[in-house]
């Protein structure tokens, strides 16, 4: 476990020596604003328009939480589609492309640590990714007036299910990026396939029975619903962390097999 | 310290190394020699677990590398033909992590990065990111991680490449200072590099071994033919000693 903090130490200190991971961050707060900026304006018209009616039973059901954060949360899991693969191309493509696997596999360290150490560093990067956009929350804390005001506790939720999202399409990019040594590649590829467990969802509309329970099992950003409403399924929990151990465990296969090619 | 026996190694129908056999007993200074090829990397590579033999074995200090890599890996400095450096990272973070990795306690760390660097002339550099660093520098911090952990088995990768002259002969000497502690395979194509640093010469051609012994061993049985009044011929030189059996 050592020897993965080291690694994890070592990428992190890579990712924030680079612009790499700034330039991520930025993309993901200038996009993830824009979705706030909406729906927040989404919901003063709203409002207004209930006040306008004088109809306060609507007032009532006017809450932060299902007009701006269930929808900003679904937002921000789509973003990440895009942000991911620039952030987890460069894991194990960089160190085949640069040779410096041979110094991990001259040491004794093994391939189980490589794998933790770099998807913790992934891991890190993502919470910090996330953590920017509490900015949103808050900010709607600060000038509300509703003395219920934002309720924290379904917040936390989904961000835990962005962070789930997150951490499997972290798994999905890292064991893309020990396939090859191009870090374009490993970025293009992984883009296509975290795009398609998106749209694959699109195709649910169309189908009924079995296949569409199987289409929108299989939709990722689907899964995140339950959590933004606040609410916990035990089914989204299996499908982000089967996602993430079949990712690492492939991903360890793919580190060890490559000193066999 | 170091036993390879029946080492060889195919990539499909290539046989990059050819039923390779030798010992290198502690302390002893080994030179590797071969044209461009002929599977020195390789063996070194094997040598030092990083790619698996197709057959044959290699012990270290009695570890077998296939069987338990892991206590190999802790006994050995590498230095591979490309020194492993992280361009992005500044030399010394990049020395305090394979310290760690190499199991270099944490309060040790620092000092042990400190002697590394001394001894290898890295100090002067130490805060500046490698990827700004000439290939000689480079080269120089590639050997200061091979040396870290104070490893009893030294497997170097043609350690002199990219250095100017000056920088050659320090690292000439500074590996000669590490035998006798340290057991070291050296592979070259520089030849009188051999002469002046190894006690022995391995060179290995299209994957096989062609000559194994001490260089005045070698340098005997290649001498000359004897003349008329009893005097040894011309003593070969290296050089020539390795075109003859590499030509063929």
């Amino acid at each position: 476990m050592k020897n993965a903090f080291a690694i994890a130490k070592k990428e992190l200190n890579i990712y924030f020596a680079t612009p790499i991971a700034y330039v991520m961050f930025t993309l993901f707060v200038v996009i993830g604003s824009y979705f706030f900026l909406r729906l927040l304006g989404a919901y003063e018209q709203a409002s207004l328009m209930y006040m306008r009616f004088n109809s306060p039973e609507m007032m009532n059901r006017l809450n932060f939480q299902d007009a701006i954060f269930r929808a900003l949360f679904g937002n921000l899991g789509v973003i990440l589609i895009f942000v991911v693969p620039f952030l987890t191309m460069r894991l194990v493509a960089e160190e085949k492309k640069q040779k410096t696997i041979e110094l991990l596999y001259s040491t004794p360290v093994t391939p189980g640590q490589i794998v933790w150490g770099k998807y913790l560093a992934a891991l890190v990067i993502l919470v910090c990714t996330l953590a920017l956009t509490l900015l949103y929350p808050a900010l709607v804390q600060l000038v509300t007036k509703d003395p219920n005001g934002v309720e924290w506790r379904s917040i936390f939720l989904g961000y835990t299910g962005l962070f789930l999202l997150g951490a499997a399409y972290m798994a999905l990019g890292l064991f893309i990026s020990s396939l090859t040594e191009s870090q374009v590649v490993a970025a293009l590829i992984t883009f296509v396939v975290l795009l398609m467990t998106w749209i694959i969802g699109w195709t649910a509309a169309e189908t009924e029975g079995a296949t569409r329970e199987v289409v929108t099992y299989l939709s990722s950003v689907s899964h995140l619903d339950s959590f933004s409403k606040g609410t916990v399924d035990l089914k989204d929990l299996v499908y982000f962390l089967s996602i993430c151990a079949l990712g690492l465990f492939a991903t360890h296969r793919a580190v060890e097999a490559h000193r066999w090619s | 310290m170091i036993e390879v026996s029946h080492l060889s190694k195919s990539y499909r129908d290539l046989k990059a190394v050819d039923d390779v056999s030798f010992q290198v007993q502690s302390g002893e200074i080994l030179g590797f020699l071969g044209p461009n090829g002929a599977g020195k990397t390789t063996t070194m590579r094997i040598l030092t677990g990083v790619l698996p033999p197709t057959s044959g074995t290699v012990k270290v200090s009695g570890f077998d590398v296939f069987e338990q890599p892991l206590e190999v890996k802790k006994r050995i400095g590498y230095l591979p033909e490309n020194p492993p450096v992280y361009t992005d990272m500044t030399v010394r973070s990049y020395l305090r992590f394979v310290a760690s990795i190499k199991g270099v306690a944490r309060k040790a760390r620092e000092g042990e990065v400190d002697r590394v660097a001394q001894k290898t002339n890295c100090t002067q550099f130490i805060q500046r990111v490698i990827g700004n660093l000439s290939k000689g520098q480079r080269q120089r911090v590639g050997l200061a991680q091979a040396l870290l952990g104070d490893p009893e088995v030294l497997i170097l990768d043609e350690p002199t490449v990219g250095l100017d002259p000056a920088q050659i002969i320090e690292v000439r000497q500074l590996i000669k200072s590490l035998a006798g502690k340290h057991t070291i395979v050296l592979s070259t194509h520089i030849l009188p590099e051999v002469t002046a640093i190894c006690q022995k010469a391995l060179i290995i051609s299209q994957g096989k071994v062609v000559a194994y012994d001490t260089l005045d061993n070698l340098q005997r049985a290649h001498a000359g033919a004897a003349t008329a009044d009893g005097q040894t011929g011309p003593v070969p030189s290296l050089e020539e000693i390795f075109l003859k059996l590499t030509s063929a």
